[in-house]
């Protein structure tokens, strides 16, 4: 998914955004590819649950999760979760349980328009102890008390308790798993080795608890989860990149992403739309245009984000209306970089369309590390 | 107006007229309140210094795990990490170890390293988290980096990209220097690792020192502490920020306060002398003051006066003494650090912090002491008679007033009652009273003892001749004690003070040395330059020492440190092969030591040092519990089985058999070894072997002669201060005796001119000064001796052991002492000679007339 | 102005020296006494100057007992009506001339000004800033004698002023210190041994142990 744009910034490495706010020193790791780790490659057939589960190696790896909620009483909530697996370069033939060889890192976000901005914490950890891990086999990552678990019958549970906020939740498929790139390869610049696997689980009903101030409230909804991994690079030039992922009303399902040039302009784009019926629409990065339709100023960084966005795919216009605009996510403190990851509702032709997550990275200057 | 006028003419008139006594009044003052104020500061700052930079890298904990041995199995950590009222857990492994390019300074080559894992210790000890300077903080993972504090890359003189090789155990690891620490302290030399990384470079793999933890919300920490504890068990302990501080504080705080009795014995010479000179002073201007009297000088007013130039005397010399002690302190620390050569304070440059409530406290004393000087001769001179006071020859009346015995004789009862009393908050509070009042005791008696010494003297000597001059001298000092025995006191206490220092010192010394040839059986000692705790000779290792060819006899043995009470610093266990019948063939038994028949069935026999009796109650036949073998496992039992002097440890340390230690524990691996050479092989010939073994690049080697020799040399460099005191204390009494007896020796200007009027000539005027300052500069002495000696019984007997918990035996350094003893009186006897010359190069007649 | 009344006085030990002695002394008059050795001269000097306490009877100063004052009220009473001069010359080594001389104004709180007038009435003229270790004995008893006038006190005390001195430095500071008391309007009494001293003085008492009396003629040499 697109969260895989997020990588653009400065590191030829597949960065995730957050990922780049939790650890903006791993930057420099980038130019020491190990030997040990592999790349992506065209024609690698994705198999399931095996592929759920976490590749050790590959550099990069997450789980996202996005959603639109409604509170027992009709009042909307966006949610966004993360879960990162990150190689280092740490020799590994170190034998400590200490060894960092794998970073675990989660990220967990909520959008409530009565509060008006975004809420999110995060955590790191090294893989050990049997207290931080991504499992082989099957979905099944832990960061302390943070859990994403993949039961045999499909479901997703989110079981993540912060110090302000706090999820349990179970996302059930609805839908078959979505390849992107059609068979699951899903490129993200020019070049071929610019890449990575990726497959989407769209329409996933959403069942469970959200908690703010340790005051849980009773929530139903829908999701989106990605899961992606890769080795590879980014194309250097690539300054951030816009991305959509929505559950649309008539159960279709849009994934769209373009990666920006240091200018503005486009460097690479792809889009996705699956319908009711299963049947894939894959466009050509020439067929895909992000046009900004409005912008807000955050009044704490003074980045210009396109919060309302105009998407073509082929012949469709979408129009991406976000649930309301101060959903920026401040990661300064840690990390000194800072996007917008927001809930956004989709219209075609004026009429509502969908809902879904857009995000937005590389429009704060101090994202050039 | 001109009551403030009289009081300047009165006051600038007499210090015109004496300058140099006003002068040496001053002088012992900002001497005394100099060395005070100096050594106070210097200790506070390393010691603050020294406690903040190890609260600063263990972070805001709310508690901290350890365990009752330096490191502890790794096992612990998921536990706590999930334990539900614990909301972080921050694992640390702290250990040394020796920087290959300064292996050869022994004393200074040990790097402290922190191994952390940064996810977790960002929420606790920020500080304690490597930054590089290029924004790579992912190199912090890295298995090659290492983040060294600036005063490190300074001793180190190395930068960020270069490369480090250290030494643990019997390897070398080279890292690379990724960053720094920039928050550490200003000169503390530490360096922070990846844990995992350090884990396996150093050998550590498992272990960790402590796990410092955050409570979840609403845990009461004090009952959560006893609860975990609990649930530990007894191989760790569960401590928090105030236990640490104790056990800092503990540390030193023998040393400290020790060396502030000092500085304090030094400020009460100090005050002595200002006494004594400002009694002198008062004596010299009794007939002055009756004048102001008859002329109309209220008793209050001329109490005023008196006491008001004491205070003027008493500012000055504070405020110089408090200037003087700051500079130096600033220079100390600058050039030397807070260190004071005590090895406590070591690894921190502390910055000197002027403390209000110090100084204001140092100004007190030093005022306090002055105008105690001054209250009694000035309130004898406003309650004088003033008639007769107006008389000539009155001086010597005031003094008796200032000779009554009793209070003296009580002294020397309370300082004999308070030798009885146990120590206070483990400090010898009540030794120190006992010397101080044992002091001011003999100094008050010192005009009996003129009196009756000189006296007896003047009977003798008279029956068997009746030259003027002896007669003459010996008659002053046997008439007008008091005055004699001023000039007494600052050689009495000065002399006394010094012949304490050396007794102690050379007891010590001879006791130290003695104790070192106990411990030091075998002919050669190899140790390794840093293995911590583990680590060290594995089997491997130990086969291929036991195979050198020359050797007749070697015992390896095992050293670790122990935590028995967490407020307490560790004690140490050295597990080595042990006669258990005849112990004191290699331990320095004091008394008896139980025979092995008696050891109880099950127990494993364990000999202590003295501290270990003073601190943890342990005594000859006790059963005890230690914190060795695995969790888990029944606790074995230990018996005391003897007592052992130790002067290397004064925190308690424990001696086991090896076979028993490693039985229980199944550690394999030993830290040092003694070698004892059979007859016919040189030393230099295993040397050559040894230096040819694999892991030759970690050994320190060496003959127990050197490690005798650097041991007394560190002794030696330990008590310094202790000389540095001794030096002061001499000065200040050499000064008292010149201010003395030049005072007097003016005084008596018309005495003298009486004299050469009636015949005597100037030499014999001379002879008979020389003869009158010899002579009580030999009293001085003798008693000087008395006093220093019972003050050293004091000090050997009382402040050691219970400061220090270790016992020694009494020396003397005779051939010291009399040197001295000669130094004293001959100086003293020029002192009288020169301030003769003065006196008489005056006018003769008209001092005559103006009688 | 002086009033003694049966003054009775004895050392410890029981040697009584004086015993019922009373005499009056007029203002502006200005007496010697005579005597013996360890007649009590002394003694009196120091009863009439509230320096010692007779056992019995009475010192009036003015009609006010100086001998009934506690320490203060006879410090205060002494600074302020009493001049001393003493054979010994007691002057402070340590103060100049000028200061020593400005004591009783310093000690009486009042202003120093006259000090060089006072200087040049003794012959000092211009060495006020001189020490007294520069000066002889008769300089010496002159300063003494300024000192004692100089707060214009009502009675000065003289103990055997010129005892230290020559008998041609004697007689010069002897008339200076008459000319000084009457030029002062002072009271005096000038204890001494000499005769010729004594002369100096308007009356001359003899004291023994029968009391104090006026010197028959014969006796004056």
């Amino acid at each position: 998914m697109q969260f895989l744009k997020s990588i653009v910034k400065c590191c030829q490495l597949i960065l995730i955004v957050p990922l780049i706010f939790l650890l903006g020193f791993l930057v420099s790791n980038v130019h020491s590819e190990s030997s040990r780790l592999l790349t992506v490659v065209p024609d690698y057939k994705l198999t399931f649950p095996h592929d759920y589960g976490a590749h050790q190696d590959f550099r990069i790896e997450w789980w996202y999760a996005t959603g639109w909620l409604k509170t027992e009483d009709k009042e909307p909530l966006g949610f966004q979760i993360t879960f990162f697996r990150y190689a280092t370069d740490h020799d590994t033939a170190n034998p400590s349980l200490f060894a960092p060889k794998y970073l675990i890192i989660a990220h967990l976000a909520l959008s409530d328009p009565a509060v008006g901005k975004l809420l999110h914490e995060e955590k790191t950890a090294r893989e050990g102890f049997g207290l931080a891990y991504a499992k082989e086999g099957n979905t099944d990552v832990k960061l302390d008390d943070w859990t994403l678990v993949k039961e045999e019958n499909g479901r997703y549970l989110v079981d993540m308790q912060g110090d302000d906020i706090g999820l349990q939740l179970s996302l059930t498929p609805t839908q078959p798993v979505l390849l992107q790139g059609g068979d699951g390869f899903s490129r993200k610049g020019p070049k071929p080795e610019q890449a990575s696997y990726y497959y989407s689980e769209p329409h996933l009903a959403v069942t469970g608890t959200v908690f703010r101030q340790n005051k849980p409230q009773t929530v139903t909804g829908s999701a989106w989860l990605d899961h992606e991994w890769s080795t590879a690079y980014l194309n250097e030039d690539a300054d951030g990149w816009d991305w959509v992922g929505a559950n649309l009303d008539d159960g279709s399902a849009l994934m769209a992403f373009q990666i920006r040039h240091k200018d503005g302009s486009k460097l690479w784009s792809y889009a996705a739309l699956r319908n009711a019926a299963g049947e894939l629409t894959l466009f050509e990065p020439e067929q895909v245009d992000f046009t900004p339709e409005r912008t807000w100023q955050s009044p704490y960084t003074d980045a210009v984000y396109p919060v309302a966005m105009r998407i073509r795919t082929g012949e469709i216009e979408w129009l991406l209306t976000p649930l309301f605009d101060d959903q920026e996510l401040d990661a300064n403190q840690s990390t000194g970089t800072v996007y917008w990851e927001g809930a956004v509702t989709l219209t075609r032709d004026e009429q509502p369309a969908g809902r879904g997550y857009l995000e937005l990275t590389g429009y704060v200057s101090a994202l050039d590390m | 107006m001109s009551s403030r006028l009289l009081f300047r003419w009165l006051l600038v008139g007499e210090w015109r007229a004496h300058l140099l006594q006003a002068l040496v009044a001053i002088i012992a003052i900002a001497l005394g309140i100099a060395l005070g104020f100096s050594i106070h500061l210097i200790n506070s700052a390393a010691y603050n210094e020294f406690s903040t930079a190890t609260k600063h890298l263990s972070g805001q904990s709310d508690l901290q795990v350890r365990g009752t041995q330096a490191m502890f199995d790794e096992i612990l950590y998921p536990t706590l990490v999930q334990h539900k009222s614990i909301a972080l857990a921050n694992p640390v492994l702290e250990f040394d170890v020796v920087v290959a390019d300064k292996f050869a300074d022994s004393r200074d080559n040990k790097l402290t390293i922190l191994g952390t894992d940064m996810f977790r210790a960002i929420n606790i000890s920020p500080d304690a988290i490597g930054i590089s300077t290029d924004g790579d903080r992912l190199d912090g993972l890295s298995d090659d980096a290492i983040f060294l504090s600036p005063a490190a890359m300074e001793w180190l003189q190395v930068k960020q990209g270069d490369l480090l090789q250290l030494r643990s155990g019997v390897q070398t690891v080279t890292l690379r220097v990724a960053g720094g620490l920039l928050r550490a302290r200003v000169g503390q030399r530490v360096a922070v690792m990846d844990i995992g990384a350090a884990q396996w470079r150093f050998d550590h793999l498992g272990l960790l020192s402590r796990i410092e933890l955050k409570l979840a919300e609403g845990i009461n920490r004090d009952a959560f502490k006893i609860s975990l504890a609990q649930e530990l068990g007894e191989h760790y302990r569960v401590i928090e920020s105030a236990d640490q501080e104790a056990r800092i504080n503990n540390m030193s705080r023998a040393y400290r306060v020790n060396l502030n009795m000092l500085a304090m014995v030094a400020l009460f010479t100090g005050a002595f002398l200002v006494f004594s000179t400002q009694v002198l002073s008062m004596i010299r201007r009794r007939r002055q003051f009756a004048l102001l009297r008859v002329l109309g000088l209220t008793r209050a007013q001329l109490l005023r006066q008196v006491l008001l130039e004491g205070t003027v005397l008493g500012t000055i010399g504070s405020l110089l003494g408090l200037a003087l002690g700051y500079a130096t302190a600033a220079t100390a620390l600058h050039f030397f650090g807070g260190d004071l050569g005590s090895g406590f304070f070591s690894g921190v440059r502390p910055d000197i912090h002027f403390s209000w409530l110090a100084a204001a406290t140092f100004f007190i004393l030093g005022l306090g002491v002055t105008l105690l000087g001054s209250a009694a001769p000035a309130w004898e001179a406003a309650n004088a008679k003033t008639a007769p006071a107006l008389k000539s020859g009155s001086e010597d009346i005031a003094l008796v007033k200032l000779a009554t015995p009793w209070p003296a004789i009580a002294c020397l009862v309370v300082a004999g009652l308070f030798t009885l009393f146990p120590p206070v908050f483990e400090l010898p509070i009540f030794g120190y009273l006992a010397i101080v009042l044992l002091m001011v005791g003999i100094i008050a008696l010192m005009p009996r003892f003129s009196a009756l010494f000189f006296s007896a003297f003047l009977a003798i000597s008279t029956k068997k001749s009746s030259a003027a001059v002896p007669m003459l001298a010996l008659s002053r000092l046997a008439n007008a004690p008091n005055q004699a025995s001023l000039a007494l006191g600052g050689i009495l206490a000065s002399f006394s003070l010094m012949v304490a220092m050396a007794i102690m010192v050379t007891s010590f010394r001879v006791s130290v040395d003695d104790w070192l040839g106990q411990v030091l059986p075998a002919d050669m000692y190899v140790k390794l330059a840093s293995s911590g705790d583990k680590g060290g000779f594995q089997p491997e290792q130990q086969q291929a020492m036991e195979a050198i060819p020359g050797i007749s006899r070697l015992d390896f043995s095992r050293a670790l440190q122990l935590t028995l009470d967490p407020s307490r610093p560790d004690i140490t266990l050295i597990a080595r092969p042990v006669d258990n019948d005849s112990p004191e063939k290699i331990i320095p038994i004091i008394g008896e030591a139980m025979a092995s028949a008696s050891f109880p069935a099950g127990s494993m026999p364990i000999w202590v040092s003295e501290a270990m009796v003073d601190l943890y109650g342990y005594h000859i036949g006790n059963q005890v519990n230690l914190p060795l073998g695995k969790a888990g496992e029944v606790a074995q039992d230990f018996v005391v089985a003897g007592i052992w002097r130790d002067y290397g440890r004064q925190f308690g340390a424990i001696q086991m058999q090896l076979s028993d230690y490693q039985q229980l524990t199944g550690d394999e691996n030993v830290n040092a070894a003694g070698l004892w050479l059979q007859t016919d092989t040189a030393s230099e010939q295993v040397m050559t072997t040894l230096r040819a073994l694999p892991f030759n690049d970690a050994l320190e080697i060496s003959h127990s002669s050197e490690i005798r020799a650097t041991s007394l040399k560190i002794f030696d460099r330990s008590f310094a201060v202790t000389y540095l005191l001794e030096m002061v204390a001499v000065v200040i009494g050499l000064l008292g005796v010149a201010a003395s007896f030049s005072s007097q020796t003016l005084a008596r200007a018309k005495e003298f001119s009486m004299l050469t009027h009636i015949g005597m000539v100037r030499r014999q005027i001379f002879g008979m000064l020389a003869a009158e300052g010899g002579l009580l500069a030999v009293l001085g002495v003798f008693l000087g001796f008395v006093l220093g000696w019972t003050i050293s019984l004091i000090l050997v007997f009382i402040v050691n052991p219970q400061s220090f918990h270790w016992t020694m035996q009494l020396h003397l350094p005779w051939g010291w002492l009399i040197l001295v003893a000669l130094v004293m009186v001959i100086s003293a006897a020029l002192t009288a000679l020169l301030a003769g010359r003065r006196a008489l190069s005056g006018n003769t007649i008209r001092t005559v007339r103006e009688d | 102005m002086l009033e003694l009344r049966q003054i009775n006085k004895s050392y410890t030990g029981g040697l009584q020296v004086l015993s019922d002695l009373s005499y009056t002394l007029d203002a502006g008059e200005y007496v010697a006494i005579m005597g013996d050795s360890g007649v009590g001269k002394s003694t009196l000097l120091n009863l009439i100057a509230g320096l010692d306490t007779p056992d019995s009877g009475e010192v009036l100063i003015d009609g006010a007992a100086i001998s009934s004052l506690d320490d203060n009220a006879a410090t205060r009473l002494r600074r302020e009506q009493f001049g001393f001069v003493f054979q010994a010359f007691h002057v402070l080594p340590h103060l100049t001339l000028q200061q020593n001389i400005a004591l009783p104004l310093l000690l009486n709180g009042v202003s120093i000004d006259g000090v060089e007038k006072m200087l040049a009435a003794v012959g000092l003229q211009g060495r006020g800033d001189h020490f007294p270790r520069q000066l002889s004995g008769g300089e010496l008893q002159r300063v003494a004698i300024a000192r004692a006038l100089i707060h214009h006190p009502k009675l000065v005390l003289a103990d055997e002023p010129t005892g230290n001195l020559d008998p041609d430095t004697a007689h010069e500071v002897l008339m200076l210190m008459r000319t000084e008391i009457k030029a002062n309007g002072a009271s005096g009494i000038l204890v001494t041994h000499s005769k010729a001293a004594a002369a100096t003085a308007d009356r001359v008492l003899m004291l023994t142990k029968a009391g104090l009396h006026p010197l028959a003629a014969d006796q004056t040499s």
